[in-house]
């Protein structure tokens, strides 16, 4: 199942490997899908920028990112491997900026280059201990080595800081949420589905060349996920911007595919093998299956701010009846990504929840606890999901509109738009009603990260579940159309009388009475309030005459506001104080370089 | 036999859960009686072969003290203070709820590193009581009235005398006899302590009352 | 044997609580009654209502009777079973839950937005006690399937894991009042604006849609009771037909005992019901700690 291809390349240590394992294989699955849709749905959604912006140097770094992506996910050196790694950075960051005229999108994409950066240096740091230890920048190499436990895990530590940053793990995550709104659609659709996955395939790659790692590492990466999706989803449902919420839902899913990994890591560790396959296989199936249906809903959301001119989900409403075919697709990715049956998050959750299960059924006391934990904060973050996609579902596409749209009727947007998301909303169902394919594919991804032979036994104990799944889904859908079918004999054939929605008696119902998404999630978020930092500002009235009242509320993302603003300012403090004193001219900064050089030369002329 | 010990516990646990997440303070204390109630019938069980004199006299002397005298010198102060029956807690009853419930799994983990000597009836008898002593004391902690406050002493002392019974044999029932009358006087102390200074408050100034009932005590 | 018996199921409870409001109360088919002309009503829709709104009814009750598949019903066992069936059955409840909420969103109405609201919230808390309650089962059982849980593995459990047993089914009890909407969470009775959760949700709905979505609701509890007796009265005599008498006898019991709580409480107020589900959450807990203290 393996191929090796090789190039010359005349780099120190570098060595243009390339190498395609069921690890790559599978990452490569969902670049090429995402790749391909984003790539057509952007040619339609730029059209309306022909002519006022450079088109071509959007699309030429479009095209670099998917080729530094698809070259990290094969890269089988170190060199290589960081080079490409590098170019996908900077590359994504000029996708990000694409609306440099807005301050807010600079911010961001600087937020997110300095982010990036700072997990490439842990990056570096682990590959060149690893080299250090091999002694071969190879990563074939690198695999058959033993690593010492205290390397392993100064090891695993830097590449959660180095890959968890790009992946968006709390609290590494604070650039995601101001990056993907900020880029355009389609870039936000491949960032999310894609780029912040390359994250997690450091993470894999790191699981499996090390092959032992101490315990303790696997309960962290649980824990990692648990905090990740659980706050994600928490964050998400305290947005009011669309594209931001579907970011913080990267997150939660991150913390998912993180939780199945922690899953498939403790299970190698404790030489449960069958546990070990399932959390690396439901991790890399829902890779996947985030990459094609976060794809779609953000190729939706950039749909229905293409028409609608805004993506503030309080002033939407009624967007079903303008772009009903948009809806019905957003809807496929919504039920996906809530994990409901018939669709494809489901048969991913259902994997790693299928590891846990019989986590706790097999593993010592430690273990159960956790992996309890695991099970509750997964049932939590499908409820939260739900909750937070019946939010988003219901109060854009459903009811009234909430602000004056003029619309010709019906407007759905171009085709080049259409075709990309009706793919990727086959692909949903495809995988959610015929998971075999996948789940044989990721099981293999999971048998090579369990360092296990493959195995038609454990392959047949998640494939006959999964077929079962299959038939009772298939019952569903049976019972479903019997039940339309009742419906219609029941009904008749004329139509059905229609009249206002009845509100107990009150008629003079206007769209600004409807529920808003705020008030929606307010009982959520509200509960959940001294985690979430919820607060609302104004809004108090008094007297018998009130006069006209403002209210807001706002969500504070703790690591931003309380962790990384406040070490920032005081490092900028610091620096500005240093700068002051000292230095005043470029040629001082030279000076240090130089010198800095003489004594690096001096040191090597020692040894 | 076990089963009915069994069931005690964790009832016994459960009611002192309750306590933590209900509002009102007559509504504890009729927890509190029915937890007392539960906790009294435990001697029962214990020797249900053979019951002894000594099983007879602590059970009733439990019921009467704890499940009737106690409670009723709580509600004759509830009264006569004429205080508002709100229970005003530190924090929130959810947070409280979800603390209770990591607490009674901090109890259990305790629990199985203790090495008692002699043989127990039940295994849940431990961690139970160490569960129910750790709710009473959070009851102490996080709730501010005086009355609550007895309220989880109370509920802490029912822990201990779930250990105790524990250790039911090796114990004289003078030293049980004597907790019990321990408990009979604190309470007793205190409504009188609270009468008074209740009585104290009503001729002060009203600015003070505000402050200081309720918040301090 | 879910479309034959859920409505009499609920019929049961309405007559206990009439019994004792001292009425005599309708007849204990009159759930059967209210069905029946249902069905052979038209239906009103809103305006604002898009193709949402009318296939929610559907993908509801569709889902409810799909995850009857996966429950034992006394002596008819399971026709759908296998290991890790559990998710699914959660799971289908959530794609029935995300079709009602979205379908009361549909309507436009304030109203229905804030049954969806705190519908959405409270299904939070319940799904997690439920899930906490069936990693205590699997614990006790050593099966991750519904049907190998509650089966016949259970009598020999009640003898070693009493304890737990009682806290899983008073925890699961809680859950099932406040998945169904029954009192101390919600009344079914009214759609009162204080105790709108489920009923407001279906405020918009009429005729044929609205006897789905209230024959949805009485499988829905029918299913949670079927979870529940096979806990409660393990037996097993080995012959068909007593063992279902068994089984429809704890249904029973259980309708008249959900009676009796419904008379004796009034509904908590919105604020406290968290509180209640939390507490559930914490019986639900203290099984697993008591599970592994005995393990």
């Amino acid at each position: 199942m393996e191929k090796i291809i090789q190039f010359p390349w005349h780099v120190p240590f570098g060595e243009f490997t390339l190498k395609l394992d069921p690890l790559s294989l599978i990452f490569l699955t969902a670049i090429i899908i995402l790749t391909l849709c984003a790539g057509i749905y952007g040619v339609g959604y730029m059209r309306s920028y022909q002519g006022a912006r450079s088109l071509k140097a959007h699309a030429f770094f479009f095209l670099l990112l998917a080729v530094a992506i698809g070259l990290v996910v094969t890269a089988n050196n170190v060199i290589l491997f960081l080079c490409a790694w590098e170019l996908m950075s900077i590359a994504t960051y000029f996708l990000i900026v694409f609306h440099d005229e807005k301050p807010s999108v600079r911010r961001a994409g600087f937020l997110y280059l300095i982010a990036t950066h700072c997990g490439t240096f842990c990056l570096f740091l682990m590959f060149f201990l690893m080299a250090r230890t091999a002694g071969s920048m190879d990563f074939t190499v690198m695999a058959h080595t033993t690593f010492s436990p205290a390397l392993a895990g100064i090891i695993f530590f830097l590449a959660i800081i180095g890959s968890g940053v790009k992946a968006g793990f709390l609290p590494m995550h604070i650039w995601l949420p101001h990056a993907h709104p900020a880029a355009p659609s389609h870039v936000s659709a491949f960032l999310s589905g894609v780029t912040i996955k390359i994250g997690i395939y450091g993470i894999c790659r790191v699981l499996w060349i090390m092959g032992i790692f101490p315990n303790w590492c696997g309960y962290v990466l649980l824990t990692i996920g648990i905090v990740s999706g659980v706050m994600g989803v928490l964050y998400a449902l305290g947005q009011h911007e669309i594209k931001r919420l579907l970011a913080y839902h990267s997150i939660e899913n991150i913390g998912i595919i993180a939780l199945g990994l922690g899953v498939g890591l403790l299970g190698r560790s404790y030489h449960q093998p069958f546990i070990a396959a399932l959390g690396f296989a439901g991790a890399l199936l829902h890779v996947i299956n985030h990459a094609i249906f976060k794809g779609l809903l953000f190729l939706g959301a950039g749909a229905v701010i293409q028409k609608m001119h805004t993506g503030e989900i309080d002033k939407l409403g009624g967007v079903a009846k303008i772009m009903p075919l948009t809806s019905t697709l957003f809807l496929v990715g919504a039920l996906s990504i809530c994990g409901l049956p018939l669709f494809n998050g489901f048969i991913s959750e259902f994997m790693i929840y299928f590891g846990l299960f019989q986590g706790v059924l097999a593993l010592p006391l430690q273990g159960v606890v956790f992996f309890v934990l695991g099970i509750l904060s997964l049932a939590l973050i499908g409820a939260l999901a739900l909750a937070c996609f019946t939010k988003v579902y219901g109060i854009v596409f459903l009811g009234n509109p909430r602000s004056s749209i003029e619309t010709k009727g019906t407007e759905e947007v171009s085709a080049w738009m259409m075709a990309p998301m009706f793919l990727l909303a086959g692909l949903c169902i495809w995988i959610g009603l015929m998971p075999a394919v996948m789940a044989r594919l990721t099981f293999m991804g999971g048998n090579f990260l369990a360092h296990m032979e493959p195995s038609a036994f454990y392959l047949g104990k998640i494939l006959n579940p999964l077929s079962i799944i299959n038939g009772t889904a298939f019952v569903l859908l049976a019972l479903i159309i019997m039940l339309v079918f009742v419906r219609r004999w029941l009904l008749g054939k004329e139509p059905m009388p229609t009249s206002e929605t009845w509100s107990c008696g009150f008629t003079q119902l206007s769209s600004k009475l409807q529920y808003t998404s705020s008030s929606f999630a307010r009982p959520i978020v509200q509960y959940f309030r001294n985690t979430l930092l919820f607060r609302r500002y104004g809004g108090e009235v008094s007297g018998e005459f009130p006069q006209k009242a403002q209210m807001s509320s706002h969500v504070h993302d703790a690591s931003e506001d309380y962790l990384f603003r406040p070490v920032f300012t005081r490092l900028r403090n610091l620096s500005k104080r240093i700068d002051e004193k000292s230095i005043r001219y470029t040629q001082i900064y030279l000076i240090y370089i130089f010198v800095f050089l003489i004594f690096l030369l001096v040191w090597k002329m020692r040894g | 036999m076990t089963t009915w010990i069994d069931t005690s516990c964790i009832l016994v646990v459960f009611l002192a859960l309750s306590i933590l997440a209900t509002y009102r303070i007559t509504g504890m204390i009729h927890i509190f009686v029915v937890q007392s109630f539960v906790l009294s019938f435990v001697p029962f069980f214990l020797h249900a072969d053979a019951l002894t004199g000594r099983d007879v006299m602590l059970v009733l002397a439990t019921l009467v003290l704890k499940a009737i005298v106690a409670p009723y010198i709580l509600f004759w102060a509830i009264r006569h203070m004429s205080m508002r029956s709100e229970v005003k807690p530190f924090i929130g009853f959810g947070t409280s709820i979800i603390c209770g419930t990591f607490l009674i799994a901090g109890a259990f983990w305790v629990a199985s590193s203790l090495k008692l000597p002699g043989k127990l009836i039940s295994d849940l008898v431990i961690p139970c009581s160490l569960s129910t002593v750790l709710l009473g004391f959070m009851i102490i902690v996080t709730r501010t009235k005086a009355i609550t406050q007895v309220l989880g002493y109370l509920v802490m002392e029912n822990g201990i005398f779930l250990f105790a019974l524990s250790l039911f044999d090796a114990m004289p029932t003078l030293i049980e006899m004597g907790i019990l009358l321990d408990i009979f006087v604190a309470v007793f102390i205190m409504a009188i302590v609270v009468n008074h200074i209740n009585e104290e408050f009503e001729h002060a100034p009203a600015s003070l009352r505000r402050t200081k009932m309720g918040e301090t005590l | 044997m879910v479309l034959l018996f859920s409505p009499f199921f609920l019929g049961v409870i309405t007559r206990v609580k009439a019994f004792f409001g001292g009425r005599v109360g309708p007849s204990v088919f009159q759930p059967y009654f209210d069905l029946a002309k249902l069905f052979q009503k038209k239906c009103v829709y809103s305006h604002t209502t898009t193709w949402i709104f009318r296939a929610a009814p559907i993908v509801v009750f569709a889902s409810v009777l799909a995850v009857s598949l996966m429950i034992p019903f006394g002596a008819f066992k399971a026709p759908v079973r296998f290991s890790g069936d559990i998710f699914l059955v959660a799971y289908l409840f959530g794609l029935a839950r995300f079709f009602m909420i979205v379908a009361a969103l549909d309507t436009g109405s304030s109203f229905e937005g804030m049954g969806a609201s705190r519908e959405a919230f409270f299904s939070c808390l319940s799904e997690l006690t439920i899930f906490m309650n069936f990693v205590t089962l699997v614990l006790v059982a050593h099966q991750i399937s519904l049907s190998g849980m509650i089966g016949a593995e259970i009598p020999l459990s009640w003898k070693l894991m009493g304890p737990t047993l009682l806290l899983v089914v008073s925890s699961f009890f809680i859950v099932i009042l406040a998945e169904n909407c029954r009192i101390p969470v919600d009344d079914p009775s009214t759609h009162l604006e204080l105790t709108m959760i489920h009923e407001v949700m279906i405020l918009d709905h009429s005729g044929v849609d609205l006897a789905y979505m209230l024959y949805g609701a009485a499988a829905k509890l029918f299913l949670f009771g079927g979870i529940l007796v096979p806990i409660l009265l393990p037996i097993h005599t080995g012959h068909g037909l007593m063992d279902t008498l068994i089984f429809v006898v704890g249904m029973l019991g259980i309708a008249i005992f959900i009676g009796l709580v419904e008379s004796g409480m009034a509904r908590l107020r919105l604020n406290r019901v968290t509180n209640l589900l939390l507490i559930a959450f914490a019986l639900a807990f203290f099984g697993f700690i008591v599970r592994l203290w005995r393990g």
